[in-house]
Formats: structure tokens, sequence, C-alpha cells
């Protein structure tokens, strides 16, 4: 089953083209990972998914998205309900400056559930799909800011978890950590593609390798190889992938 | 040169030397059986050692690779190929030196000259000499039609093979009391066939590095 299907996806920044007729399609509860150099549009590509740009001036774009078989940009869709169906964890840990329970429930309450016991039990369904449950559990009042940079990823993976979205898009969301912190996030990822899809980019190729099911190759716009992760590390059709994860690029 | 590239380079280059040491070990084992020069077969003995210390020196080589860089694609088929042709020419350097030492641990046999002829012990050798010299090529110009060259060539050697084992059947019947001789005369050629289906390996690893394609146990082309 599909849960994304791009279709002839071009995208303008004013006058530059940056995304030239993309097409492609992300199955449930796979993990797809998005990798190519700075430029390519690859981060450009996973805002789309959200409607993200939408708040840049100049922009514009031709070419439809399906998130599971609903156009994302027709004219009625309102983008606070698309995205309590498509979660997005940026690169650079981001918790509201609040404690860490409140993080977890202000998705919720602002979505207009009053309920105390049920926002309780989703905070803790999160913490623990985040795998940050344990770490927590006794210090849900202290803020967020006391929490390590790992830690505080997490807490903002379990922040878009706690709506149950069905898609999570993730901006490079372990380049500004440790290697153990890294590792967790990794790790995480790989368990919660029982549950969520997942959309990544990242600049670490092995990281790509490591986690997702298939990954997506963009150049200066446009989707040069998008096939198994196995296959691509191992053996990729186009040239020009093969240089850019062999190192042998530019 | 980026790091990764400079390691692959001198891994490459080990390899080429190790290939080059081996080939010159085939020819003198096989000139040392023809020549019944024991002098050539304590060289290709001595030099034994050094081919063993090329196939960990590669070995090691290989596991620092996958460890330090992490290569993908072209770059870890390179490396994974590399591990298995070192094997299977450490294998041919073990069967030329085992044909070499016939000739050390029994001094005093002596080969029948004719039989050597009859059974065409010279094309054998040869024919297993170009096979490796074809996959040598074939890696260092990286070019698979000359690696498939070697799979015909290892049938030509299966056939001198089948046809010598009839002569030495009938040499045999006809000189009872040479049949000692006769049968370590069997087990060069045994071990000639051997390194043969070695050679074909090794072709086969060059088709998965340069094509990503997987011939073993599949008809070749």
């Amino acid at each position: 089953m599909l849960t994304v299907e791009a279709k002839n996806v071009d995208f303008y920044y004013s006058d530059f083209h940056a995304l030239k007729n993309i097409s492609l399609e992300v199955e449930k509860n796979k993990v797809v990972a998005f990798i190519g150099p700075s430029g390519c549009g690859k981060s450009t590509f996973l805002r789309i998914l959200n409607r993200m740009n939408d708040l840049i001036d100049g922009t514009r774009m031709t070419g439809s998205v399906l998130i599971e078989g609903e156009d994302i940009y027709a004219p009625n869709v309102r983008v606070d309900e698309l995205r309590k169906k498509v979660g997005m964890v940026f690169q650079k840990p981001n918790p509201f400056p609040k404690t860490i329970f409140e993080n977890i429930a202000y998705g919720l309450r602002v979505n207009g559930i009053k309920d105390n016991s049920f926002i309780e039990q989703r905070v803790e369904e999160s913490l623990k799909s985040a795998a940050l449950w344990d770490e927590v559990k006794d210090k849900l009042k202290k803020s967020a800011f006391a929490l390590s940079g790992g830690q505080q990823q997490r807490l903002c993976i379990a922040r878009a978890l706690a709506i149950s979205p069905k898609v999570v898009l993730m901006d490079e969301p372990a380049s500004a950590l440790d290697p153990i912190s890294t590792a967790k996030i990794e790790e995480l990822i790989y368990e919660l593609k029982k549950d969520y899809t997942i959309i990544i980019v990242t600049h670490n190729m092995q990281q790509a390798s490591r986690v997702s099911d298939k990954t997506a190759y963009f150049y200066l716009g446009e989707l040069i190889e998008y096939d198994d992760t196995t296959k691509i590390f191992t053996n990729p059709q186009k040239e020009s992938t093969q240089n850019y994860i062999t190192g042998r690029f530019g | 040169m980026r790091h990764l590239e400079q390691e692959l380079t001198a891994l490459r280059q080990d390899v080429i030397d190790m290939w080059r040491l081996v080939i010159s070990q085939v020819g003198k084992s096989g000139e040392a059986i023809l020549s019944f020069d024991k002098d050539l077969a304590m060289q290709v003995s001595m030099r034994e050692k050094k081919v063993d210390a090329y196939e960990l020196k590669i070995d090691n080589f290989c596991e620092n690779i996958i460890a330090l860089h992490q290569p993908v694609a072209i770059d870890l088929r390179f490396v994974l190929a590399v591990l298995k042709i070192n094997a299977n020419l450490e294998r041919i350097g073990d069967f030329a030196n085992s044909i070499a030492r016939l000739l050390i641990t029994h001094p005093s046999i002596s080969l029948d000259a004719d039989l050597i002829t009859q059974a065409n012990l010279r094309e054998m050798v040869e024919e297993v000499k170009k096979m490796l010299v074809h996959g040598l090529e074939a890696f260092e110009n990286e070019k698979t039609s000359i690696a498939a060259s070697i799979f015909s060539e290892d049938s030509v050697v299966d056939e001198l093979n089948d046809r010598a084992a009839h002569v030495f059947a009938k040499y045999i019947e006809a000189n009872p009391d040479r049949a000692y001789e006769c049968l370590h005369l069997i087990s060069v050629f045994r071990k000639l066939e051997r390194l043969g289906d070695h050679c074909s390996n090794i072709a086969e690893e060059i088709f998965f590095y340069l094509d990503a394609k997987i011939l073993k146990h599949s008809p070749k082309i």
C-alpha cells in the first residue's frame, strides 16, 4: 500500500527551478532515505510533503502529492489537518520552553483534546515509542532544556508521534548529535517503522544505508535513482549515483 | 587522490604483485617437472612462503579498508572480490608448491619422458598458465571480455586431463611395475586441473567486481 505518491512535481524558488519532474512512491511502514549533495533539492522535496514550503514567498509548485490517496495540495485541504498526518523532526532539537510533559501534551491540547487522563496516556505512549520514557518518567515536570541534545531530539520525535501521524519526516535528525545519541535515533527509526512511514534526509550515507529500506538520490533538482537501499549501495544503476556514494563526486 | 582511492590502488598493486608471483610459481613448478629440475623445484618451494605472506597482507589490507572506510558499490565489490581472488591465488600457489615438492620428497623418482609427452603435460601447464595470465589481464585492465575466455580455457584443461587419464590407464596396464611413478604423474594432472578450477573462480570474481554479476553455480557466458 502506498502512503506517499508524488507525481511530476516541479518546484521553483522564484526563477530558480529547484525540483524537476519528481515522481516517487513510498510504501507504508517503510523507511526511505533522501541523499544527495547540498542544494540538490532533497530537503525541498521533504518539505513539500507537509507543505512547509507554503510559508516561503515566491515559491511555486506544479504536479501532485498524495498522502494515503489524498491530494495534499487540493484547495480544500487544511494545512493544520495535514500536519496531524505528516509529522516533522528537524536537524536541531527544538523543544518548546516548557516541561517535558507539556512538550508532548501541547500538540494534543492545540488539537482540542481536553481529557487529561487521555493526554497522560498519550504522553507516556509517545515517550515510550521514542525510547525516552525510562530516562524521563521521574522528571516529567522538569524543563525540556534540562535534557541532553540526544534526549531533546527524542523528545521532539515523541512530540511528533503524540498526534499519531501516518508519516514522519526527518530532516538530518542526528547530524547535531554525538555517536551514541545518533545510534539511539537510528535504532528508534528501525523500531518506529512498524507503526509509521518514515522519510529521512541525511548527508550521512552510512546512516542512510543502515536505517532505510529504499534510497532516493537527488542531484541538481532531479531524482537520479530510487531503488532498494541494498541495490543502491551495492550496485547502483547510474554512474552519477555511484560517483556520489563512493565519494568520487565532484 | 582521496584516501580510499589511494588504499584501493595500493591493494590492487599488492594483488597484481601476488598474481605475478603465482604465475611464476606455476610456470617454474611445471618446468621443474617437465625437465626433472630439482633446483628449480627447490626455488618454487622456497618462494611459497612469499605467496603465503602476500595472502596474509592482502587479507589484512581488505579487513582494514572495510573497517575504516566502509566502501560501497564498485569499491565494496572490488574489496570482496579481492578477498576471494586472494584465497584462490594462495591455493594455486599451494598446488604449484606441491607439484614442485614431488621432485624434492621423491628425489629418486624417475618419470617416463615419453609418458609425459603422450599425456600432454606441457600443453596442460601452458593452458593453466594462460588462464592465470588472462585472469591478471582481465583484472588489471578491468575487462570481463578477457575473464570470459578463462571459462572456455578451463574446458580445454578438463579435456586434457580426461585424455591424460586414458593414456595413464593404458600405460599402467602395459607397465604395471611403473604404476607408482605413474600415480605421481596422475596427481600432478589432478592438481593442474584443480588449479584451472581456481582460475575459473577468479574469473567469476572479476565479473562480480566489474559487472555485479553472480556467475557461481550457473552456466558460464
